[in-house]
Order: structure tokens, then C-alpha cells, then sequence
């Protein structure tokens, strides 16, 4: 066997680099323990906050109107449109088939390019829901009440809240996708590096 | 607690027993800042854990671990942008404190620890990924392994690692 003094004289100066932290494992154990919490709390809101957008519609339905029937219904089909196009858009993203760099970095591939798609769609659904709302209140102008057309208040509210809502959330995405892009190049550029035909 | 989980539990702690010191030395390679390196340490530990229940042994303990820690060093060095500072940055309460006498001694130890971190830090990720495993002890099918290459690609890539890290320690040919 040849001797490599060199690799021999790096691992030396490597393995003085570094112990385990102090107190490792029980901070490890408590970290563990808050993720199982924060597990639970997070399925916890999850089913509360689906059960009260369903008391919500039903609620909104009782009344006689149909702008709270319209809403309703429309938040309903968002949410229920949303969570549906989100789990498509993601299938395939969920765990790597392997645990290796290659497979990770696949993965991760994949998922900033289906949260780049999310993104532009998000912006598509926020201008739908404003022209749905307008709609909504355009439709129903004459049993909305002389006293809100004269001080804009309850629906037309809202309606102004979500239009001026638009640049908020155009800025917001857009910052996203910037950053989402620049991740998608870093993880192509690791996924170059892996090629195989990169070594010929 | 079930029997599962306990069994579980057993396992993992035994896993940070036999690698903790590794996966710290690991981790050095992706960040050098003590504080956060602590943080991306118990990372590692986490993602380990989380893995653990679908490791089914089809592959050995130590690749496991390795392929996690360093899957998690990967997106930990793409969280922590702009990059990491490289270790002569770093405030000498960062350093690791070498307990034995002879001040000359400890001070070019720590210089060449310094050097070789320093210069492993500036490589691009696969080849400090390389760099690090070879350091480990690892084969090149285990590091094959880690990282879902052949091990061919292995031994190609480890060669221009090495020159790399020599380019980047200063070493003349």
C-alpha cells in the first residue's frame, strides 16, 4: 500500500478541528421535542382554521343576501382551489428517492421550480379574486343599501382593502420569484458540478 | 412511549454518540461562524432524526449520516448568503482552544488547522463535499454512495479536489 503523507498530514490538522458541541445531545432532545409540539399545534390550526372557514360559509349562506352568499362561496372555492393546485403543483416534491446529494439536489430542483409556478399563479389568483369581487358588488349594487353607496362601508370596504392590498402583494411575489430564481440558478449550478459528463 | 420509538430514540442517541464529533467537524466546512455552527450542528441532528424512521440499513450507518448532514449543509449554505466569512475572519473566541503547552507549537497547529479550513471553505460545494468525506476516511464507493455518483466520477472528481485544495492552500506541485 503507498503511503500518502499528505492526505495523512491533512486528516491529522482535520480531526483537531472540532468536538461536539457541549450539551449536544440534550439541546438536540429539547429541539426534538419543540418540532413534535409545533407538529401538532400546526395540524391543530390547520383543522381550525378549515372549520371555521366552513361555519363561515354556512353561516354567510343563512343570510338573505346574495353578496354573503357570493362570498362565501367564493372564499370557499379559493381555499379549496388553492390547497387543491398547490398539492398538484408540488406532487413529486415531497421526499427524495434517495438520500443522496444528487437525489437531494434534484428534489430541491424540482420544488423551487414548483414554487416559482406557485408564485406566478398566486399573482393571476389575487387579480381574479379583485376582478370576483367587483363583480360581486357590481351585481348586487341595488340591494347593497343607499347608506353604504353614500359612505362606502362593509362590502365596498373591502372591495378597496383588496385592490390597494395588489401592490403589497405584486411587490411581495416578486421579491420571492427574484430570490426563487436565484436559488434555481445556485441549485443548477451544484447539479452541473454532479454531472457525470462534467468529469469527462 | 411505544417500543418502536424508544428502540428509535436508543438509536439515535448512540448515532450522536459515534458521529457527533464528526458531523461537528463537518459543519465546520459549511459555516464558520461558532454560534450559527452550533445551530447547523443540531440541524444535521434534526434532519437525522427525522430520517432515522425510514432508514431501512440499504446502506451502511455512516454513509446515512453523512448523506443527510451533508444534504443539510448544502441548503444551509444556500440560507446563509452572502457566504459564510472564511476562518481568519473569525474572532479568536471562535477558534477551538488547544488545551497542551508550548505556545509555538499550539499557534502553527492552529495556523495550519486555519489554513486547510479556510482553504476547504473557499472550494465550490461538490468539492468540499469530496474533500470532506475523503478526510472522514470514507472509500470512494461509500463516497459514491453519499453522493449518487459512480464511483469513477468519484475518483476523477476527488483528483481535481485535491488540486484545488492544494491551489488553495498555497502548495506548489
Amino acid at each position: 500500500m503507498i503511503a500518502d503523507h499528505e492526505l495523512d498530514a491533512w486528516r491529522e490538522r482535520w480531526n483537531s478541528v472540532a468536538e461536539a458541541p457541549a450539551e449536544f445531545q440534550r439541546k438536540v432532545q429539547r429541539r426534538i421535542k419543540r418540532q413534535d409540539q409545533r407538529f401538532v399545534l400546526g395540524n391543530l390550526l390547520t383543522v381550525i382554521a378549515f372549520l371555521g372557514i366552513l361555519i363561515f360559509a354556512v353561516f354567510m349562506r343563512q343570510q338573505s343576501s346574495w353578496m354573503g352568499t357570493g362570498w362565501a362561496t367564493g372564499i370557499c372555492v379559493l381555499v379549496f382551489v388553492s390547497v387543491g393546485y398547490r398539492v398538484w403543483v408540488l406532487r413529486g416534491t415531497w421526499r427524495p428517492e434517495t438520500q443522496s446529494t444528487r437525489a437531494f439536489v434534484e428534489l430541491w430542483h424540482r420544488r423551487v421550480k414548483a414554487r416559482i409556478r406557485l408564485l406566478r399563479i398566486s399573482i393571476y389568483v389575487s387579480l381574479g379574486w379583485i376582478i370576483f369581487c367587483a363583480a360581486l358588488t357590481a351585481a348586487n349594487w341595488t340591494t347593497i343599501g343607499q347608506d353604504v353607496r353614500a359612505h362606502p362601508r362593509d362590502w365596498v370596504e373591502v372591495l378597496v382593502a383588496c385592490v390597494l392590498m395588489q401592490p403589497v402583494i405584486w411587490f411581495w411575489a416578486a421579491r420571492l420569484r427574484r430570490r426563487k430564481l436565484a436559488e434555481l440558478n445556485e441549485v443548477k449550478t451544484i447539479l452541473d458540478e454532479l454531472d457525470e459528463k462534467s468529469v469527462l | 412511549m411505544s417500543e418502536s420509538r424508544r428502540a428509535l430514540e436508543e438509536q439515535f442517541d448512540r448515532i450522536l454518540g459515534d458521529y457527533g464529533a464528526a458531523i461537528s467537524r463537518l459543519a465546520y466546512s459549511y459555516e464558520a461562524v461558532a454560534g450559527i455552527r452550533e445551530e447547523l450542528v443540531q440541524e444535521i441532528a434534526l434532519a437525522i432524526w427525522q430520517a432515522l424512521a425510514r432508514f431501512r440499513g440499504e446502506c451502511s450507518e455512516r454513509t446515512f449520516v453523512f448523506r443527510i448532514a451533508h444534504n443539510r449543509g448544502l441548503s444551509h449554505v444556500w440560507r446563509r448568503r452572502p457566504p459564510y466569512r472564511l476562518l481568519e475572519e473569525l474572532e479568536e473566541s471562535d477558534q477551538p482552544v488547544d488545551p497542551r503547552p508550548h505556545p509555538e507549537e499550539q499557534a502553527a497547529r492552529t495556523d495550519q488547522r486555519v489554513r486547510l479550513m479556510s482553504a476547504i471553505q473557499s472550494l465550490p460545494v461538490t468539492y468540499r463535499q469530496m474533500i470532506v468525506l475523503m478526510l472522514e476516511g470514507l472509500s470512494h464507493a461509500e463516497i459514491a454512495e453519499v453522493m449518487g455518483v459512480t464511483e469513477n466520477n468519484v475518483a476523477v472528481r476527488l483528483t481535481r479536489a485535491r488540486k484545488a485544495l492544494k491551489d488553495a492552500l498555497g502548495v506548489r506541485p
